[in-house]
Parts: C-alpha cells; structure tokens; sequence
C-alpha cells in the first residue's frame, strides 16, 4: 500500500492533526528567526590618525 | 563633536556623521574614522615603468591598490570613476587587510606595493600599516599622489615609502585652483619632504594644451626641480586625453611635449621623458654624458638594459642615479 493512500485513509480528526503539527513543525523555526532582536550589521571602521575635535559654535 | 582632519591642507571641518572633502574620512560619533582602509576598490599588477617609475626598480610588478576617493578633484580625472566617489558608491570594494595585501603581493610574485590610481592620501592609515608589515617582509612601497598633504604626515609616511611619482600638475597656483581644485604651494612642500627624506623620488607633468603648455612656465618648472630636488630627478612629461568634464580640448600635440622635454632639457634636468605617447625617444633613458642608450622602452616594455649591475654607464662609467636593484 502505498504511503499516500495510507494518508487519504485515516480519519479526519488524525489527517487534520497531522496537517497542524507538520505547519507548526516548519513555522516555528521561522519564528525563532523573526525573534531574534534586529541590530545593524556593524563594520569595524578604522580609526584615522591627525584629527582633532572641534567645538563648532556661531 | 565636530572634528578638524589635519591630513591634507584642506584641513576639512567635519561635523558628525559627516564625511570630509575627501568623501572617505568620516566623522561617527566625534571619531574621524578612515572608511576605506583594508577596503581596496581596485587592486592589478603593473608593471614599474606605468606608475611611471624608469629609474626605480626596472622591469618589475608591482601590486597595485587604491580605495575610493580623492582630495583633489581634477576637470581631467582619468579614474573619477574611483577618485570622485566615496566607498558606498562603488560596484567594487574588497576586503584585504594589511597581512592579507603582503600575501597577495607576495602571491603574485610583486617586489613592490604602490598605492595609487585616485590618491593614496585619503587612506593614509592603510598605507602606513600596510608600509611597515610590506617592509619587514622585503617588499618595497611606492606612492603614487599628487601630493596634496600636510608636511606632518607626509614626514611621518616618509619613514616606510621607498618611491614616489608625485605629479606637478602645473607651476602655476591659478591652474591647481581652477583645474583640480587645490593649491601649488603644499605640493612643491611635499616634493622637497620626499627628497629631503630619502624617497626616491621621479615628478609627472600632464601637459594640457592651452591650460599649462606655456614653455616659460615649463622652464620655470624645470629650473624649480633643478634648484629644490636636483638636477638628476627625473621628469616625465605626460600626454593629455580629453576625458570627465575636459573633453573640450584635442590630446597634446607631440610637437608639444617634444618642446617641453627640450626646454626642461635645456633648464639643466638630467632625465626627461614623455609618456603616453608609443615608441617615443624620450621614453628610454640615456647618459647625460655621452647620450649611450642605457635602457630602452616601448610602451611600459623594456626592450634593453645596458646599465652595469651597479648602475653604471656601460661607456663612461657615469653613476646613474636610481635604485636599480
Ligand atoms: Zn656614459
């Protein structure tokens, strides 16, 4: 018999059940991803030699 | 925090989240940071002769790199696309550290490392770490500018540099204003600092008809060189091609560089060139003393070398200046 008559077969409270657990099973991950706080990507810049600060004022 | 960059004689106010007049130095939270630096946008191997260096190493690669942007902004750029941009414009950027570098140098069989193509003085930093690492592995560093740097910096850099081309863009303030929006006076303070600290040293002129062709002020530029640098400093006259925002005018006639290399001949140089233009006397070098060929070139090709290994004239014997191996 093949797999998928087996599926086709079942009640359809179990097919239904199954069909809850395998979105979930491929959702959740998803959301684990999306959870994950969103900070920019930060490049390390060198810092230049020769500079100094300058208060600009009027 | 604002910061002041004291780099370049522009010494650019530069606000927060600003960058200076270079496009690559910014300001991030009142630190003026290098962006460029480990970030070069164009890396090649050239030959020697197309920095142009003739007495310096001849006949060898040379690893060649530069970031984006520049401090001078030339009607003429022949490498706006890289000079007049800062790093977030461009297609091309990679990442190479300065280890990184010497290894890929070193990789491709290069004696040398030029910094080059738009200026090297906007990313300062990376040439100097880049310099040291370069030269206790035995490579040699070549910097190719227009040398539009403070005497500070420029010293400091002066101490791992080997070479330099600098350009003359013109003996005359009004055409650095006008035409590359700077000045002359830093420039003639910087060929004095490479000379003064042991750089070998070779000077590039572009001549542009109309703009800077005048043989009175050639020779006063010739005689300038002779007095300040020395009369053995070499001095390649370049061919100008219309191109960026100066398509207005024709390419150097031959005639006119023909005539500038006479009249800086005639002011007492030594060594006098013309590039760019293919199969040209003025592309070889030959004895000041008794005119021998000592090495031929066709284009950035050596075609022969009759220098004694020590750099001599085969002939007279005559020392040539440079630094031949
Ligand atoms: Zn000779």
């Amino acid at each position: 018999m093949m797999k998928r008559d087996r599926y086709k077969r079942m009640n359809p409270g179990r097919r239904r059940f199954l069909t809850v657990l395998m979105g979930m099973l491929t959702f959740l991950p998803g959301l684990g991803v999306a959870a994950r706080p969103h900070e920019p990507r930060r490049l390390s810049l060198h810092e230049a030699d020769f500079y100094h600060p300058h208060d600009l004022k009027g | 925090m604002a910061v002041v960059c004291e780099l370049c004689p522009r010494e650019c106010v530069i606000p927060e989240g600003e960058a200076g007049d270079c496009r690559v130095r910014v300001n991030i939270g009142g630190r003026l940071r290098a962006s460029t630096y480990g970030r070069p946008s164009a890396m090649h191997i050239d030959p020697m002769e197309k920095k142009p260096l003739y007495h310096f190493h001849p006949g060898s690669s040379v690893f060649s790199i530069a970031t984006a942007g520049c401090n001078l902004h030339c009607l003429n750029c022949q490498n706006w696309q890289l000079s007049q941009r800062g790093g977030e414009e461009m297609e091309q950027i990679y990442r190479a550290d300065p280890p990184q570098l010497i290894e890929l140098a070193r990789e491709n069989g290069c004696e040398s490392i030029a910094y080059t193509y738009s200026d090297p003085i906007v990313f300062y930093e990376y040439v100097q770490d880049s310099s040291e690492l370069a030269r206790q592995a035995g490579l040699h560093n070549v910097f190719i500018t227009a040398g539009y740097i403070n005497k500070k910096p420029l010293r400091q850099l002066c101490q791992v540099l080997d070479a330099s081309n600098t350009d003359l863009k013109a003996f005359d303030d009004r055409f650095y204003r006008e035409v590359n929006g700077g000045t002359l006076k830093p420039v003639l303070d910087a060929l004095v600092t490479f000379r003064e600290q042991g750089v070998w040293l070779e000077v590039t002129n572009l001549v542009i008809p109309t703009l800077n062709d005048d043989l009175s002020m050639i020779r006063r530029m010739a005689k300038w060189i002779r007095d300040e640098l020395g009369e053995d400093t070499p001095l390649h006259f370049s061919r100008f091609h219309p191109q960026y925002r100066m398509r207005n005018l024709p390419p150097t006639p031959g005639e006119t560089l023909d005539r500038a290399r006479k009249e800086a001949m005639d002011a007492g140089l030594r060594f006098v060139y013309v590039g760019n233009v293919l199969g040209h006397e003025g592309n070889s070098t030959y004895c000041p003393q008794d005119g021998t060929l000592l090495i031929g070139r066709v284009g950035f090709r050596i075609t022969e070398n009759n220098l004694t290994p020590d750099g001599r004239c085969p002939s007279c014997d005559r020392p040539i200046p440079g630094v031949w191996q």
